[in-house]
């Protein structure tokens, strides 16, 4: 019982970074119609920050937080500016899609070239750390990174709701036309959904490399966990978003402890087809919201 | 050119090897009612579309208060007082009435203005005050509309577009939707209305506009239109005019 | 990626420049099936050059008619390449066939186990999933299959994959000519179904699948029907490479490489045309041929960045470019771009 407790603890810990990066699919997704899949990239990428900033500087990964995400952000706007303007105002969406997938492809294997296939962990003073409650261990940093996952969906959420760009970002998501016969530009909306998408794969990336190992081969099936998040969690649901996260975390722990790690990732992307084929909407997807073709 | 607010010359839109516009030239006055009448697939969207800069036009002009339009973008021309109310609506129906009016004043200009036009447009539209915190999806066809005007308002507009104001409404709210414009209209906006239907936008306006696949085909003051046989037959049809004739005439 | 099938299909009617690209093609056809008379396949890097560049050539124009034509993007061509890969290998393995080796009756059948697939799978994916939800369906698809093989044990030979006699290896001769046969009946495949009353209901379906509809056409079965088509030649494909590996692993023939290179092929080259993917396959193959020379592990890196550029300037490929040129040669009026939003 105890065991499948902490099975469940870890898998929820987990999940919250397939939710963040959710997050961040889905501002992309909603104003631009394109799926990033280079999000698990980016993640690993900043993960590798982290850790070089760590072993080299001695920057504690949580204070990376506070640079990461800038640079995150500042490179998503770049990105979109250099290279995705043009691809998003084409209707042909399959070019966006290729794009990123280029990206993707180019930037994993540059880092696979540049630093190696051998698994990296910023291994802190306080790595071991871990809260007993009752018979359960729960490492400080999963939780850290859980706490993080809460802060970073809350900023989101309450940017989206509360400030006016934010609430543009909700109309483009909704209706790119009409936006920009507001005079709003879409241009800039979408730059900036896309620096929000990247700053919060950067994000998961800056956890990530603290709490979990990584390498660069792990960035692409990343990316679809988090797309399956995004799917389970109904596109523009901030809360739905990182709730499927934490779901398919556990619902992959648990797979793994009880039938098998390589079976687990399998049992994600059957989940993923099949909630595409029978709830469109996702699981907490929003009634009348137009899922756009 | 006295008083133009918005000249069209010589307009021409094509997209990519198919030609919608054909040397379209109009003018509105500024503090009238224009309307632009046409069936569909006339071009009357596309015109609007490009006037406000989400087309490109192959060659031709538009003229507003003096400027020429051409090369700004849509944020330019809106930030100018050229502002569309889309076909459809095109409401943010997750968005409540009020984020959506919020949205209408989002340039710096509008922004300034944003008390005052709210003031304005609730009293315009007062059934919009009672539901500003409703979702705009949830509002009837007719309140929609108004949001939807509403919402163009608060982008402090010198004029307005408004494409097919009727569209799908009953013709209880039609009449009221086209009363709110002539209300808007008296109270100094200039208003450009593309409608399919004739008669109701003929009876508003002080000029109208026929377009017919791509070009103007007849123009005139509205009254004048209105009594043209040339134009009932083709929008009437023959044995309408005929039938009406034999009963009233 | 936009409507240039359609305008090369238009520009292609010309009298004259028809009869040319035929003569042009025939020569082509003549040289490379002679070739290895008066080249020594065997010997010089030519004949493998040829050889890997018909089968992405295969798989391309496969993609290319779904991709192209259809408007579907599918993310998951690995896994019908490895399924018709081990396909072969194990009908090979059980003693089913003919002459096992290059055996025509296995590797039909490594085309046909995967179309099945695709059918199987597609009718859900194509009727319910829309342009990108198509997309991750399929990539889904591709990750399942990879991991079914990967976690077969015994019957799949797991991560460890299957062995077949490579004995039976003489000569590049067979290799070459097989695949050249195969990417030339590809390319030709896909060319008569394009000019055919399929090509033309692919094409309305591309530009709007549900005006299509309502016209009366059947969108889900041709869509399903392109899908199967493109599952079969990669299938094929698939088979001719397990041939020339004699080695099949997980890795080896589910690799991400066998999705995005053939798409790199058509995306160079023109989706939706014919001949791009020609000229695709054979810049791609280039690349790899020095690109293993002069970047090393990096060329990876090369192939993503060629998918950015080309989709950053110009997403209709070389062929694109083309038809835009020979289109203002020609005197057509220039496109009147709506501006982006």
């Amino acid at each position: 019982m105890n065991v499948l407790l902490q099975v469940l603890i870890n898998g929820i810990l987990f999940g919250s970074m397939y939710g963040v990066a959710a997050i961040g699919l889905s501002l992309i997704f909603g104003t631009m119609r394109i799926i990033f899949l280079a999000q698990g990239t980016i993640m690993v990428l900043f993960a590798y920050l982290t850790y070089f900033l760590f072993t080299l500087a001695g920057v504690d990964p949580y204070l990376s937080i506070l640079i990461g995400i800038p640079i995150a952000f500042g490179c998503g706007l770049g990105v979109f500016y250099v290279l995705f303007k043009e691809a998003a105002a084409l209707e042909d969406k399959n070019v966006s899609l290729l794009l990123a997938v280029g990206l993707m492809y180019m930037v994993d294997n540059l880092m696979l070239n540049i630093w190696g296939a051998t698994p990296r962990y910023a291994a802190t003073s306080y790595s071991s750390f871990t809260l007993r409650i009752g018979e359960i261990n729960i490492s400080f940093q999963r939780l850290m990174a859980l706490v993080i996952a809460l802060a970073a969906a809350s900023i989101v959420y309450w940017f989206l709701k509360n400030t006016r760009l934010g609430t543009a970002v909700r109309a483009a998501s909704e209706d790119m036309v009409s936006t920009t016969l507001l005079g709003i530009s879409s241009n800039w909306v979408m730059a900036i959904a896309f620096g929000l998408g990247l700053a919060l794969a950067g994000t998961a990336g800056v956890v990530m490399a603290s709490v979990y190992s990584f390498d660069p081969n792990y960035g692409f099936p990343f990316a679809l966990k988090a797309l399956v998040a995004l799917t389970l969690g109904g596109i523009g649901n901030v809360w739905g978003a990182l709730a499927a996260g934490v779901l398919l975390g556990v619902v992959e722990n648990l797979a793994t402890y009880y039938i098998g790690a390589g079976w687990a990732d399998a049992i994600s992307y059957a989940a993923f087809i099949l909630v595409l084929i029978f709830l469109p909407y996702g699981l907490f997807g929003r009634r009348g919201v137009v899922k756009k073709v | 050119m006295e008083n133009n607010l918005l000249e069209v010359r010589d307009l021409s839109v094509s997209y990519g090897d198919v030609q919608a516009l054909w040397d379209v030239s109009l003018e509105v006055r500024e503090a009238q009612i224009v309307a632009l009448v046409g069936s569909n697939g006339a071009g009357k969207s596309t015109l609007l579309k490009t006037i406000s800069g989400l087309l490109h036009p192959r060659h031709g002009q538009i003229i507003f208060a003096g400027e020429d339009l051409g090369g700004l973008s849509p944020k330019h021309r809106v930030d100018r007082g050229v502002v569309q109310v889309p076909e459809g609506r095109r409401l943010f129906q997750n968005l409540t009435v009020l984020e959506n009016l919020k949205l209408g004043a989002y340039l710096p200009r509008a922004r300034a203005k944003y008390a005052e036009s709210l003031e304005r447009v609730f009293t315009l539209f007062p059934i919009l005050k009672e539901r500003a915190n409703n979702k705009a999806g949830l509002l009837s066809g007719g309140e929609q509309q108004m949001l939807a005007i509403a919402r163009a308002v608060m982008a402090q507009p010198r004029l307005v577009m408004i494409d097919e104001a009727s569209l799908g409404l009953s013709p209880i709210f039609t009449k009221i939707i086209f009363d709110l414009i002539v209300a808007l209209n008296q109270q100094g906006t200039t208003v450009l209305l593309v409608e399919q239907n004739v008669h109701m936008a003929l009876k508003i306006c002080h000029y109208a506009y026929v377009l017919k696949t791509g070009h103007v085909v007849m123009s005139g003051p509205g009254e004048q239109l209105a009594a043209d046989e040339e134009l009932r037959k083709a929008y009437v049809g023959e044995r309408a005019v005929r039938a009406v004739r034999g009963k009233v005439e | 990626m936009s409507k240039t099938g359609v305008e090369a299909g238009r520009w292609a009617k010309l009298r004259p420049t028809n009869m040319i690209s035929a003569a042009v093609a025939f020569v082509v056809l003549v040289v490379a099936f002679t070739l290895p008379f008066f080249v020594d396949v065997d010997k010089s890097y030519l004949g493998y050059f040829i050889f890997i560049t018909c089968i992405y050539l295969t798989v391309a124009q496969g993609w290319n008619l779904v991709a192209g034509y259809t408007g579907q993007i599918s993310l998951g061509q690995n896994a019908f390449f490895g399924l018709g890969a081990y396909t072969m290998a194990e009908l090979w393995l059980h003693g089913i066939g003919l002459w096992f080796f290059f055996d025509v009756t296995l590797m039909i059948a490594a085309g046909i186990a995967p179309a099945i697939l695709a059918i199987i799978v597609g009718i859900p994916l194509l009727s319910r999933l829309k342009g990108d939800y198509f997309s991750f369906g399929t990539l889904g698809l591709g990750m399942i299959i990879k991991v079914l093989f990967v976690k077969g044990g015994t019957v799949t030979g797991g991560a460890n994959g299957v062995y077949l006699d490579s004995t039976r290896f003489t000569s590049m001769h067979v290799y070459y000519w097989c695949a050249l046969f195969l990417a030339v009946f590809a390319t030709f495949l896909v060319y008569a179904l394009t000019r055919s009353r399929i090509g033309l209901a692919l094409k309305a379906i591309r530009e709007d699948d549900i005006s299509a509809a309502s016209h009366g056409i059947n969108v889900l079965k041709y869509k399903v029907f392109a899908f199967a088509v493109a599952a079969f030649l990669a299938g094929v494909a698939g088979s001719i490479f397990g041939y020339y590996q004699f080695h099949i692993t997980p890795d080896s023939v589910f690799s991400m490489n066998w999705l995005f290179y053939p798409i790199l092929v058509v995306v160079l080259g023109g989706t939706g045309t014919v001949i791009g993917p020609i000229i695709g396959a054979f810049i791609v193959s280039g690349l790899f041929a020095y690109g293993d020379i002069y970047f090393g592990g990096y060329h990876p890196v090369v192939s993503g960045m060629l998918i950015i550029l080309v989709m950053r300037f110009m997403p209709d490929g070389i062929m694109g470019i083309v038809s835009k040129t020979s289109g203002r040669l020609l005197g057509r009026a220039k496109h009147a771009v709506p501006s982006g939003m």
